[in-house]
């Protein structure tokens, strides 16, 4: 498996930052680099849990909730790792007891946005234009919803503590995230030396502050070997 | 006979200064690197303590009778640059939020460090002198008082070490029982030649030199517990790059060594009035 195959940094706050740089470093162990394989593996069509049919919703989304560029390269697969999660463990250890567990909530929620969908614009989800997905999410984000589906999911509390929190956190535990935040990503067993305000360890990422992106350039180019 | 003596305890002073040197040279590279030399000041005690430890390993080995000029500038450059670093170090503690707090004394810059120059350049004055004369003039009362002199100030280098180990090991929260040692035997050496420098009976400077050897092995087992300390921490050696800054000080211990020497110089000088 080639784990070094270009995450492209789009960020210009971290110019040059790799933190894949640092799989071989110190930073990570056998295990970090294991479930960072896995995660990198993931490719943004896979899917077990939901069916082709719910597929695309899913898609669609995630790709409202986090938009990201079309480039192929630097898109976080997001529906994809939810998918690998909920058919894998399909829990998080925990859940809002107002909302049924992880998998059923997900499922209901794809066929009751659909329905909503449906009901109003004669489209299902995935067909809107970004505006309208946009208009929906937001409905159910008040709780403005009205097909029976969500008779059972309160759809407020779905927005809040299912949908929104799933979508960013799988976004955020992607290293394309972690390169675009200038994140350090998994610090075990070396964590961090210089704790104080305005410091960094070599193997931190530099941020290009004005005037010193050259600089952060560089220090991002040595990360690997430090 | 005596300028035989003499010339031995100054030795053996260049050597406790070289000690001390060396354990400020390595303490503040390490330190100074992982404070990123953020200030250029944080450059000079690594030149400052680098010409120490050369003029006491030099002076170590010269065998003449007379002081030697050179290494006298020396000496008094380390100990000015230790009494401002001493300044700087107070600064940097202050300036952060908090000031004079337990967790800036823990964490900010250590006030202990810059002392360990102080003493190595006054450590290294006194055995210039002493290859002259007894460092305190005039010369008739010299010997006995230079070694009472000289026993104060090791006795104290000695119980600030301790102090600084104190402060340190209560923040590791003493997890091995061996971090117990550098804060009770040195504070018992230093009382014996606090005591043997005012009392000036020789029962008492036996036993002093008795613990001031053991404080002096003491520095050494240190590092390798130091050693040990850092190959606990997460990653081990393996994960020195954090480990060396995070874990225990490896140039730490051997200022026990420096100052157990200058303390038994001292008690060399004091016993021979016993011998005039």
């Amino acid at each position: 498996m080639s784990h070094r195959e270009g995450q492209p940094n789009l960020s210009p706050r971290y110019p040059g930052y790799d933190v894949l740089a640092k799989r071989d470093s110190p930073s990570w162990n056998s295990q970090t680099r294991r479930v960072i394989d896995q995660r990198l593996a993931v490719g943004p069509d896979t899917h077990h849990f939901f069916s082709d049919e719910e597929w695309p919703t899913v898609r669609a989304v995630c790709d409202r909730v986090i938009p990201q560029p079309q480039d192929k390269h630097g898109r976080v697969p997001i529906a994809a790792l939810l998918d690998e999660q909920l058919h894998h463990s399909g829990t998080e250890g925990y859940r809002d007891a107002r909302l049924p567990p992880m998998r059923e909530a997900w499922k209901q929620a794809v066929r009751a946005l659909d329905a909503e969908s449906l009901h109003f614009h004669g489209r299902r989800f995935h067909e809107l234009e970004a505006l309208q997905q946009d208009a929906l999410l937001s409905r159910v984000q008040h709780g403005d919803v009205h097909d029976k589906a969500w008779e059972t999911l309160p759809a407020k509390t779905f927005f809040e503590d299912r949908m929104l929190h799933d979508i960013t956190r799988l976004y955020y535990g992607h290293p394309t995230a972690w390169n675009e935040i200038g994140f350090g990503g998994p610090a075990a067993p070396r964590g961090y030396v210089r704790m104080n305000f305005d410091r960094r360890d070599p193997w931190e990422a530099s941020e290009a502050r004005p005037g010193r992106e050259e600089q952060a350039r560089r220090e991002n180019a040595r990360i690997g070997s430090n | 006979m005596k300028q035989l003596q003499r010339t031995r305890a100054a030795r053996q002073l260049n050597l406790s200064s070289a000690m001390l040197a060396f354990s400020v040279l390595a303490d503040s590279a390490v330190e100074h690197y992982r404070g990123s030399f953020q200030n250029p000041a944080m450059y000079t005690p690594l030149g400052v303590a680098a010409l120490t430890l050369g003029a006491s390993l030099l002076g170590a080995l010269d065998t003449r009778p007379r002081r030697h000029s050179t290494r006298d500038v020396v000496y008094a450059a380390a100990a000015l640059t230790g009494v401002v670093g001493l300044g700087f170090h107070f600064f940097n503690i202050g300036k952060r939020p908090g000031g004079l707090s337990w967790l800036n004394l823990f964490y900010a810059a250590p006030i202990g460090a810059p002392m360990a120059l102080v003493l190595a350049g006054l450590l290294g004055r006194s055995a210039e002198s002493t290859r002259h004369t007894g460092f305190l003039r005039p010369r008739s009362a010299s010997r006995r008082a230079s070694g009472r002199v000289l026993a104060g100030v090791s006795a104290a280098g000695l119980a600030g070490t301790a102090a600084e180990a104190a402060l340190m090991h209560f923040r590791g929260a003493f997890h091995n029982p061996a971090m117990i040692a550098p804060v009770t035997v040195p504070p018992v050496a230093a009382t014996l030649l606090g005591a043997a420098a005012v009392t000036g009976h020789r029962r008492m400077s036996r036993w002093a030199r008795l613990w001031l050897k053991l404080t002096a092995l003491l520095g050494f087992a240190g590092v390798g517990f130091h050693v040990y300390g850092v190959s606990r921490n997460m990653g081990g050696w393996r994960n020195w790059r954090q480990n060396v800054l995070n874990g225990p000080p490896l140039p730490a211990p051997p200022s026990f060594t420096g100052l157990a020497l200058s303390g038994l110089a001292a008690l060399s000088m004091m016993d021979e009035r016993g011998r005039r």
